[in-house]
């Protein structure tokens, strides 16, 4: 078991430094000044040039550049934004939990309605009502997230005029940024008006959090569905029929935990794929989240913070993935302790 | 498969026939082919079948509506966009794009995986891990993450689109292929080889490859529906085709200055887009479930 944990943190490190070097050999690779691409300032005079070529070792070899960017990096220094002159890390620090209270919403969807559909569908595999569900889950992971999401917003904003079309909350409602969560803002910035202001969010949140869950929630029924299935055929089901267990106790006690097991990995990789989502439909809904941040950023060709978000998310989808990783191996005792770690 | 032969006109169906007995029985898998076949004809037939050329203004008639609406018009079956262009000639051509380069993408993807992938299932110790390392980092890596990357350091369009696409399939393939070779490797067949002396080139090409086809179809077909719908995606973004190119996504984002008045001008280009998705899906399943039944009867 030390010995697994050692292996992923060794994994951990070694795919973390790959990203922190990637991200450091960027502004070398992008169109323009590469004193620009680096400090997000355009230095307006000589003096000031030089001023910058000293705080970020320009003149000094690759490796002493490497270890001043190492430096601000792990001091929260992340340089400025080129287009806005504000400080990467505050903005990141304000875009990112935006993107993932999204997520987690999806994903909290996803778990709660794709599993337990998944298993119910897979124990009853073959009667009327499984087909209906496998094939709503080919049509709903097929759609085009991004027109999905127009979709909605005809269906429900236009035509209906039920809910809101974009943005978090009303900018009626006064909520302080704390955590970035705005239903944690919201009841800790002490309004007058707290459960109009949770109603609010929960409303704009619906649509955005639709769209990406279907798909995400599709992906999980046919995973879980696959896997119950796969299950129910083994040896010690059949075992535990003929001694007599019910269905239920059976389902409980034997078939629960084992179809969870291979889940768990195929999850882990659609992270990204939800990231991805999430990113897309919040440049749809205005979500002030971190997608919506880069894809700004790309327009203006902002590179100082596209360097800094694409460094922090693909730092946030690695970790996440690799310690899902961790977890499905250590919980799994018959996967192999010798095998190699991988994300 | 080798069986015992009494009578002369008993015959067996090879493995190939036995999959496409068993793709058969599902309807569904059957209509899901036939849609692609269509659109397959169209990618390479548009310039025949569009009934107007896709950049051809008719100013006569703006925002057209589809023709079984009122005030719409035989002439332009599915109406007309802001600047009076077919919407059917532009649909068309713009499967042709969609399609034709996601199936570049995921031709390029399967070669280059494939091949990285063998080599990575047939190397030992630090190599092996390097490689393996190296790839699995980059499947964790959001798509539209490694497209914003490359569209930052070469630009926006098409070509480089497809590019970052590739990118983020590829491991795909790697992460596939080298599991089955390892698992391959270690069986009989290939141990049989060995003792004959084949190197390890060889024993993947003549021996671990052909067992490997259905694998690589299987990813391939999962491979085009997220390349159909990364393509669109970054279409859609602005990030991918521009203009004059037409690609659907790219269609979808232009019309949305004119939702309001015109919403099927929305609508039609993603139907379309779900339509490819849908098809190439449930072949895909179909596929998936007949291989795993072919030996079943």
């Amino acid at each position: 078991m030390i010995k697994l944990f050692i292996r992923y943190i060794n994994l951990m490190v070694i795919t973390i430094f790959a990203l922190v070097l990637l991200s450091f050999m960027l502004p070398f690779f992008f169109p323009g000044d590469l004193l620009t691409n680096i400090s997000g300032i355009t230095p307006q005079s000589l003096e000031q040039r030089q001023a910058l070529e000293k705080a970020f070792a320009l003149n000094e070899s690759i490796f002493v550049q490497f270890q001043v960017y190492l430096s601000n990096f792990f001091a929260g220094d992340w340089g400025v934004s080129s287009v806005s002159q504000l400080n990467l890390y505050d903005e990141i620090a304000y875009a990112f939990p935006a993107t993932l209270e999204l997520m987690l919403y999806a994903l909290f969807v996803a778990t709660f309605v794709g599993i337990p559909v998944g298993f119910l569908s897979g124990l009853k595999h073959h009667n009327p009502a499984d087909m209906g569900v496998v094939t709503f889950s080919i049509v709903g992971y097929s759609f085009p997230v991004f027109w999905l999401a127009l979709v909605f917003i005809t269906l429900f904003c236009l035509q209906l005029e039920w809910l809101p079309m974009s943005g978090r909350i009303d900018l009626l409602f006064e909520v302080k940024h704390i955590t970035g969560f705005v239903f944690i803002d919201i009841i800790l910035s002490d309004l007058n008006n707290t459960k109009e202001a949770i109603e609010n969010a929960f409303r704009h949140a619906i649509l955005p959090t639709l769209s990406i869950s279907i798909v995400t929630t599709c992906l999980f029924i046919r995973f879980t569905r696959r896997s119950i299935m796969d299950v129910m055929q083994k040896g010690y089901i059949i075992a535990a029929k003929s001694r007599g267990f019910t269905q239920w106790q059976i389902f409980i006690k034997h078939s629960f935990k084992n179809a969870l097991i291979p889940i768990l990995p195929i999850l882990a990789l659609q992270i990204s794929t939800l990231v991805t989502n999430a990113m897309i439909v919040e440049t749809i809904f205005s979500w002030p989240g971190i997608g919506n941040w880069l894809i700004q950023a790309i327009y203006q060709q902002d590179y100082p913070a596209i360097r800094a978000g694409m460094l922090v998310v693909a730092l946030f989808v690695l970790t996440l993935t690799i310690t899902l990783e961790f977890i499905t191996r250590a919980i799994d005792p018959t996967k192999d302790e010798t095998a190699r770690a991988a994300v | 498969m080798q069986r015992f032969d009494l009578y002369q006109e008993e015959y067996h169906a090879s493995p190939l026939e036995n999959v496409w007995i068993e793709f058969k029985r599902s309807h569904l898998a059957v209509v899901g082919l036939i849609f692609i076949i269509i659109f397959l004809l169209i990618t390479v037939l548009v310039p025949i079948v569009a009934p107007y050329n896709p950049d051809l203004q008719n100013t006569n008639a703006l925002l057209l509506p589809p023709a079984w609406e009122a005030s719409g018009s035989v002439s332009h079956l599915l109406g007309t966009d802001a600047l009076g262009r077919d919407v059917f000639s532009r649909l068309l051509y713009g499967i042709r794009v969609t399609l034709g380069s996601s199936l570049f993408i995921v031709f390029v993807a399967m070669i280059i995986g494939v091949g990285v992938g063998a080599l990575a299932g047939l190397l030992r110790g630090v190599r092996s891990s390097i490689v393996n390392h190296l790839f699995d980092s980059i499947m964790s890596i959001p798509t539209l993450l490694i497209a914003i990357i490359v569209v930052a350091i070469m630009g926006t369009g098409l070509y480089n689109s497809m590019f970052a696409i590739t990118l983020a399939l590829i491991p795909q393939f790697i992460h596939q292929t080298r599991s089955f070779v390892k698992e391959e490797l270690s069986k009989d067949y290939v141990l049989l080889d060995k003792l004959d002396g084949a190197g390890s080139v060889r024993i993947f090409f003549t021996s671990i490859l052909p067992g490997m086809f259905e694998l690589i179809v299987i990813q391939a077909t999962i491979a085009l529906s997220i390349a159909i719908l990364d393509i669109s995606a970054l279409g859609f973004l602005s990030l991918g085709a521009q203009n004059p190119t037409i690609e659907l996504g790219q269609m979808l984002s232009q019309s949305l200055n004119a939702a309001y008045v015109a919403p099927w001008l929305i609508a039609l280009p993603g139907l379309v887009i779900f339509m490819m998705v849908l098809s190439v899906n449930i072949v895909g399943e179909g596929l998936r479930s007949a291989l795993r039944n072919r030996f079943k009867h």
